[in-house]
């Protein structure tokens, strides 16, 4: 079996491989050298997708066959708000392929989804309909859609995040939207739309159950199981309810958390890398560190920077912004650092095959 | 018709296999572009913006003259001249939106 580690950084990406036992990885980027890579998305169709993003030029998809460092094509008409549209297309945040189609969520907050393999996109003009949308307010990062969930038992249902809105929930795949965040506190509360003003930072769902999602908020850490109808708060054990990622391992449904101290300092907790993890769906967590920094390291963790692979015992994956990359392969209980310095990590997805 | 080069940048080439330099004829500024952009019209939306001007950081050369400093892109070429696409970015910042003022891209 291979495995493939797909490192998105303020650089470029770099296309770590190993095999089953994950234990050495060899480094075959930088691809797109310069370019910030801000998403990866699963293979869909046959085909890869990259999303890069430049302050200077812009952002683009990318699609490849495979991820080679080679024979990678830009999408012929890629996500632009349509002529007359004063938004500026300023980052592709993530792509998510969904069945037959892929969607891309962006910032400034908005939705794209391709019929046609990702040559093609066009605005979902749903999520831009909503009644408080005129209110929406940007996080640090900007007004970004920058994850999205959907459920396959319901094909029309999906879950979009937005910082600093909240969760959105569309039952009739994107038409329409419903934000869902009753007990999760407002970071930015609206006088008008109390609805609004929470910043999620990460969601991970359940693989049996759909509405069962975890999130990481910039307030908070909770657990909705009826789908964002409501959420509850899940922190015992965590040393800070802020931190950006959250993932969770498609075998044992083991969580993973890397809380970062306060939205003050966005740093690794007195100067160490700690990893949590939850074997009981939330409901408490235990600190991982055998193997990881424990000591003058002050790094953050971005929202689309933990990947846990499909592998039993898993491999839990985590990039810093000073670009080190820790790595389990087995569940969390030990972490190596790559030996490798890479530019500021922002997404990482691994794939088996 | 004169036969004009368009120079890409290396880190904008890579979105077009690679290619630094392409070879159009033209009778002007505007076209040679056009026929630049026809060959690889990936270039299109990292150029310009949604108005169709040059995106703020990027500039482009008529040999030694900035076309932001002539009227119009209606200006003949002459065989051998070089068009030159080139990032316009001085200092050591890694984020460029911190320089130019327009907010902070990355959350922590």
């Amino acid at each position: 079996m291979k495995v493939t580690a797909v490192v998105g950084t303020q650089k470029g990406a770099f296309i770590l491989r190993s095999d089953e036992s994950r234990a050495e990885w060899r480094n075959e980027g930088p691809i797109f050298k310069g370019w910030k890579v801000t998403a990866v998305a699963a293979p869909a169709q046959g085909r890869v997708h990259l999303a890069l993003a430049s302050d200077i030029y812009g952002p683009a998809i990318q699609i490849g066959d495979g991820f080679s460092t080679s024979e990678w094509r830009q999408a012929a008409d890629g996500p632009r708000f349509p002529p007359g549209d004063d938004r500026e297309l300023d980052q592709i945040w993530t792509i998510f392929p969904h069945g037959e189609e892929i969607y891309a969520g962006v910032a400034d907050a908005a939705l794209f989804k391709s019929e046609d393999g990702g040559e093609s996109w066009r605005l979902i003009e749903g999520l831009d309909r909503h009644p408080t949308r005129a209110s929406w307010f940007p996080g640090a990062a900007g007004l970004c859609a920058h994850v999205l969930l959907s459920d396959p038992q319901n094909p029309d249902r999906l879950w979009c995040g937005v910082s600093a809105v909240g969760v959105l929930r569309s039952d009739d795949r994107g038409r329409s939207w419903t934000l869902k965040n009753e007990g999760v506190e407002k970071v930015v509360p609206d006088e008008e739309h109390p609805e609004i003003g929470c910043c999620v930072h990460g969601l991970a769902q359940d693989p049996d159950d759909a509405n069962v999602i975890f999130r990481q908020d910039h307030r908070g850490t909770y657990r909705t199981r009826n789908g964002g109808d409501s959420w509850e708060r899940i922190e015992r054990g965590l040393p800070s309810g802020f931190g950006f990622p959250i993932a969770i391992d498609p075998t044992t449904k083991a969580l993973f958390a890397v809380p970062l101290e306060s939205d003050e300092y966005r740093l690794t907790p007195k100067g160490r890398l700690g990893v949590y993890r939850s074997r009981n769906g939330g409901d408490s967590w235990d600190l991982m560190r055998h193997g990881l920094p424990q000591e003058n390291t002050y790094a953050g963790v971005l929202r689309s920077a933990v990947a846990v692979d499909s592998l039993d015992p898993c491999g839990i994956y985590v990039g810093t912004t000073s670009g080190s990359l820790h790595f389990s392969n087995d569940r969390g209980d030990t972490w190596r650092t790559l030996p490798h310095l890479l530019p500021r990590i922002l997404c990482i997805e691994v794939f088996a095959e | 018709m004169a036969r004009v080069t368009v120079r890409i940048p290396s880190l904008l080439a890579q979105v077009i296999g690679g290619v630094q330099r392409i070879d159009v004829e033209a009778e002007t500024l505007k076209g040679a572009l056009d026929q630049a952009l026809k060959r690889h019209p990936e270039l299109e939306l990292h150029l310009f913006d949604a108005k169709g001007s040059f995106r703020d950081h990027v500039l482009c050369f008529h040999n030694d003259t900035d076309t932001r400093w002539i009227d119009s892109l209606d200006r003949a070429v002459n065989d051998g001249d070089r068009i030159s696409i080139v990032q316009s970015v001085s200092g050591g910042a890694e984020d460029l939106k911190a320089v130019v003022g327009t907010g902070p891209t990355d959350e922590a």
